[in-house]
């Protein structure tokens, strides 16, 4: 893990452009706590909770990496992600999710820093989206390789992505019926008669 | 005046291990634009885990692949294990790195062997063929399968190295040490493989960031990224891995299959060195932090949050995120990222200004996985059906063409 706790840059003037320049792609690695603390002060309340985990490995068994989970809400969501493209190009794995009751929890799997040994911070984003208003912004346009991941998370669990530009069923079958979502644990989702038990 | 068609390659079709449609737009032979649609094999695998404990789906994430099985194994049993707080020895920790880098050399030569068939280098496919069954050996002398060896648990391994094995999988490094290199000059010194290669389903460095390509996929284009060196996990806290990237060994990272064949043909040999440092170094000690799996399903239907796992399986990042709720006991979620799913974004990108003729070799050369069918066909205002075998032949016949011209090394396709 590297030391390095130099202050990330300053952001005033930085157009979204910028921000997304591919040339900042893994440039300068920041230390997990310098980054939390920054995420901290940047959005206050719009921060829910905030853990980091550390993975241990080794015949030392040391610290080998880190991971940040953060709980944001709806309205700090996009902030959020155009925020930690001030530090690097994020780098997207996947949405996963969950039917929580009153609203569909929605973890966004992102990676930090990967140039340097043991640099890499994993970012998980949980949004919990509320069921009355199942909307949230898209970050296609901040990040392509969402695409699958936000018309997935679409059939399945029913969240519109405003601004996401295709939003065709990716893995259903064309001649899915839409109003059934497949991971929801409500009324949306599969009745007992639509799943075939396999013994 | 252009006319363009459309046409779809899939959902089965011979130049697709999984099954999956790319619907080309294209002008003549050149491809304009290119649509995705996968979709043809989902399971609802995640869902099904929903009414197993973590057990059972070990084996079921077991299924996900056949041939990137171990890594799925892994990514699902870490994101456990990052939930529920579990340790795990560090002999096991090197046996998982052990089995974790068999398998990057199984499923590398699998499909450089592959890629061969696809150009019609039908010797080179057979000797990419003959070459795996040695890994395979070894992988069913240590798990008594060739496929799916069912050798990781929670906190532990289930099976140890025995000397016996140790002197196996010495003798295959020295085998392939001895008899991989031949292969590869085959391949990437054959002048009509490279022209079919070379400047073929290009990515370039920025798109590879942007559309977060992964494993292989990224490096050709000259990214930088390997988990084993980011975030080091298991044995690879003790042994470094650097990405193999084409601008360390050829003059510049182009993104295009040749790239790509031969970022996996360099990994080989990079995997080979970590299974020689992996057994010089591995521990003394258990291999199992609890053996008893009624205690660990106990201790497990206890523990409840979410975890995330994370490895470099030989395709890319496989990415786990499982849910365990305290008092359940099965699983309450699962969310499963295959490195194809983060690599397809890019065919559209890499389909553009190719011809018909290289798509199955572009849409191979991120790797896709498993299962082969095969069935094409034309619509729109084109002649008729063009079967599987059809664009086979058309794939291949390329490559003879290209010959009977005369080719020479250096001349510009």
């Amino acid at each position: 893990m590297t030391e390095k706790t130099e202050k990330p840059r300053e952001r005033r003037g930085m157009s979204l452009a910028d921000r997304l320049s591919v040339s900042r792609f893994a440039k300068t690695t920041v230390d997990c706590g310098v980054l939390s603390d920054a995420l901290r002060t940047r959005f206050g309340d719009g921060i829910v909770s905030l853990e980091v985990r550390e993975h241990k490995g080794g015949r030392a068994d040391e610290v080998q990496s880190r991971d940040l989970w953060v709980e944001v809400t709806p309205e700090t969501f996009r902030p959020f992600v155009e925020e930690l493209f001030a530090y690097d190009f994020v780098n997207f794995h996947v949405i996963s999710g969950n039917d929580g009751g009153d609203d569909v929890a929605l973890n966004y799997h992102f990676s930090l820093f990967q140039r340097e040994r043991g640099g890499r911070i994993g970012v998980v984003c949980t949004v919990r989206v509320p069921k009355s208003d199942l909307s949230l912004p898209s970050i296609f346009d901040l990040l392509p390789g969402s695409e699958y991941s936000e018309r997935e998370t679409r059939e399945m669990f029913g969240v519109d992505f405003a601004g996401l530009p295709n939003k065709a069923l990716v893995f259903l079958p064309e001649d899915w019926n839409e109003e059934i979502k497949p991971w929801r644990r409500d009324a949306a989702g599969p009745a007992p008669e639509l799943v075939r038990e396999l013994s | 005046m252009s006319t363009t068609y459309t046409i779809p390659v899939g959902p089965v079709h011979v130049g697709l291990k999984e099954p999956v449609t790319a619907w080309l737009e294209l002008d003549g032979e050149r491809i304009v634009s290119a649509r995705v649609r996968p979709g043809a094999i989902h399971r609802g695998i995640e869902f099904m885990a929903r009414e197993r404990n973590p057990i059972q789906v070990i084996y079921l994430s077991e299924r996900i692949c056949g041939i990137c099985s171990f890594s799925h194994v892994m990514c699902f049993i870490r994101a456990v294990e990052d939930l529920a707080n579990l340790s795990v020895p560090v002999r096991a920790q090197y046996i998982r790195t052990l089995v974790l880098e068999l398998e990057r050399v199984h499923s590398h030569l699998l499909w450089a062997g592959v890629a061969c068939y696809t150009i019609g280098f039908d010797s080179a496919f057979h000797l990419g063929m003959q070459l795996r069954e040695r890994v395979m050996d070894v992988l069913e002398l240590l798990s008594g399968n060739r496929v799916n060896y069912g050798v990781a648990t929670f906190g532990g391994v289930r099976w140890d190295v025995t000397p016996q094995l140790d002197k196996a999988i010495r003798e295959m490094i020295r085998y392939y040490r001895r008899e991989f290199t031949p292969f590869r000059e085959i391949v990437m010194e054959d002048p009509v493989a490279q022209a079919r290669m070379r400047n073929v389903g290009v990515l370039t460095r920025e798109d590879a960031v942007c559309y977060s390509a992964t494993g292989p996929t990224a490096r050709a284009s000259g990214l930088r990224v390997d988990l084993r060196k980011s975030s080091p996990y298991e044995a690879y806290a003790d042994i470094p891995v650097e990405p193999v990237v084409p601008q360390d060994y050829f003059d510049a990272a182009r993104g295009d299959v040749l790239d790509r064949f031969a970022v996996r043909v360099l990994e080989v040999y990079q995997s080979l060195d970590i299974l020689e440092k992996a057994l010089d170094g591995l521990p003394e000690g258990p291999f199992v932090a609890e053996p008893n799996l009624n205690k660990v399903l106990v201790s497990l239907k206890k523990a409840e949050g979410t975890g995330w796992g994370i490895i470099e399986a030989p395709r890319g990042d496989d990415t786990h995120a499982v849910h365990l709720k305290g008092g359940d006991d099965n699983v309450f979620w699962w969310k499963v990222r295959a490195p194809t799913y983060a690599n397809a974004v890019s065919w559209p990108v890499m389909f553009r200004g190719n011809e018909l003729a290289d798509a199955p070799l572009i849409i191979n050369s991120i790797d896709p996985c498993i299962s082969c069918m095969e069935r094409m066909m034309v619509t729109g205002s084109s002649a008729g059906v063009v079967t599987k075998a059809e664009l086979l032949k058309r794939c291949r016949q390329k490559t003879f063409d290209l010959k009977a011209r005369g080719f020479e090394r250096g001349v510009e396709r």
